[in-house]
């Protein structure tokens, strides 16, 4: 099998400045703290967890990190800086814009995105109402996932997904563990795909995404932050099922793309939407073709030959490596360039 | 003559002194029913708009009383800055600032300071219920401050007046 090296880290413009992004967000103390942190440090954060009481962590690739009360990586826990409730209720304060009110739908499913497309998953106290969670209170712990948008990610696989007869692109799926970079290459291609990419004669396609985590467009308050395209209609936290049938009938998509698709009725959407005729463009989580028919929900879809396209991603040389693009006609490998 | 000019400019400016003071007693009430009506436009904007309470806060300096908008729009532009301010603290910058221009008493002041700490902090029936405990705080301050003033406003200008003829008499 042939093998590329996709190393986003290399691609990553200005990715210091990307964290500036989250800097107002952060309360006084953890902000100077994460300011006076290394340059080349700072690049690599993926994300800041931020526990009451406890230390200040960055996840980074190779794993996470702690910071001391001095703004540098800490030898040891004890040298860590320590969250304080004070820190926590103006952290609370920043994200939600002081309108925890209005976010009372975001913090039932856990987490508020950002403006820049960046995410903050946060715990607490689930408060319930008839057995389901109504809001949570007592805030406890936030993640905030650093969001890095990365223009030409998709440009290796764009022209393998192009149906050159018919001008348009082939029922695509991208397939890959998490963090593999799956939503960056995901969005890359709706971008490209709706902007249209003279290079490889594919014109500007109208697409519908249904974009249920909030992820890939990133939107806040219903505008995408991310860019994802001159001619896509983005359906912001909608259920992918009854997203992709909503797009089907209000917006004329000639591609709909989503994310994630694992549930039985997401697979029945998308047979509805191959009945009509719209292009599919969607991930799943997997590492192998193998793998993925062995799911009740994957299996029909892929003894059908629904998808025309199959995408391994993994990071076997980092973040984004194309380790294989099968043809789902014929199962077979079409190999990718050095 | 120089006595004669002397005694008008003493009654002139006691009376004016004495107006000022009658002017602040009646400019009290009036602010503290704008700022209660701005309140109550702000608990409709969270609680049926349930708008982000930047926007909120910017739609009730557009449509309340011009005297007290300036409390509303300056913390929606803190907010908006996006300096790292939490509502609270963007609330007090702002009604420190008013306070200083405007006919409020200390208690009133504590009044908005108390609501300023809780404002965004909580889902929207515990915000609608400190807004509402605000705005009635603010309504049992505005009828003391309508008696004061039926009581006062009266009373200083004749006062400023009287003290001054008072002056000149026995100075003559």
């Amino acid at each position: 099998m042939n093998k590329t090296e996709h190393q986003f880290s290399g691609w990553q413009r200005g990715s210091a400045g990307v964290l500036e992004e989250i800097l107002p967000l952060l309360p006084a103390n953890i902000r100077r703290l994460v300011i006076s942190l290394d340059l080349k440090l700072k690049e690599k954060v993926e994300e800041v967890r931020i526990r009451q009481g406890k230390p200040l962590s960055l996840s980074l690739a190779e794993g996470d990190i702690l910071i001391s009360r001095e703004g540098r990586p800490a030898r040891q826990d004890s040298d860590a800086y320590l969250v304080t409730p004070a820190d926590m209720e103006s952290l609370i304060n920043l994200l939600s814009g002081s309108s925890l009110y209005a976010l009372e739908e975001e913090l039932r499913s856990g987490f508020i995105t950002l403006p820049g497309g960046h995410r903050a998953g946060i715990t607490g106290k689930a408060v319930l109402d008839g057995g389901k969670v109504k809001t949570l209170k007592y805030l406890s712990c936030c993640n905030i996932r650093v969001s890095r948008e990365i223009y030409g990610a998709a440009s290796e696989v764009l022209p393998q997904i192009i149906n050159k007869k018919c001008g348009g692109i082939y029922h695509t799926l991208l397939l890959s563990p998490p963090r593999c970079g799956k939503t960056t290459i995901l969005r890359d291609l709706i971008r490209q795909i709706s902007s249209g990419a003279p290079a490889y004669g594919l014109p500007g396609l109208t697409v519908g995404l249904v974009d249920e985590r909030s992820e890939i467009a990133g939107c806040c308050r219903g505008i995408p932050q991310r860019d994802v395209g001159i001619r896509t209609d983005v359906l912001d936290g909608c259920p992918k099922a009854e997203g992709m049938m909503m797009l089907l009938r209000s917006m004329g998509p000639q591609v709909i793309a989503t994310d994630e698709i694992g549930r039985r009725e997401d697979a029945d959407a998308l047979e509805e939407v191959l009945n009509a005729g719209v292009k599919i463009l969607t991930t799943a989580h997997g590492s192998s073709l193998a793998e993925l028919a062995e799911r009740p929900v994957f299996s029909n879809l892929i003894r059908t030959k629904t998808f025309e396209r199959i995408i391994i991603l993994g990071r076997s040389r980092g973040v984004g490596t194309i380790e294989d693009i099968i043809d789902g006609k014929s199962l077979r490998s079409l190999g990718v360039k050095k | 003559m120089i006595k004669l000019l002397g005694s008008v400019l003493i009654v002139a400016a006691s009376g004016l002194g004495g107006i000022a003071v009658a002017g602040n007693y009646s400019r009290r009430p009036k602010e503290l029913k704008s700022i209660r009506s701005a309140l109550q436009m702000l608990e409709t904007e969270i609680s049926y708009g349930a708008a982000h309470l930047q926007e909120a806060l910017s739609m009730v300096a557009e449509r309340c009383d011009q005297d007290v908008a300036c409390i509303f729009s300056r913390t929606a532009a803190e907010l908006s800055a996006r300096t790292g301010l939490t509502a609270a603290q963007a609330w007090e910058k702002s009604i420190q600032s008013y306070y200083k221009e405007s006919a409020l008493k200390a208690q009133d002041f504590s009044i908005l300071r108390n609501l300023g700490a809780s404002l965004g902090i909580s889902d929207r029936t515990d915000q609608i219920k400190h807004l509402r405990l605000a705005m009635e705080q603010i309504g049992s301050e505005n009828l003391r401050a309508e008696e004061e003033a039926a009581r006062n406003v009266k009373l200083w200008s004749y006062l400023g007046f009287l003290s001054g003829f008072l002056a000149v008499i026995i100075l003559y």
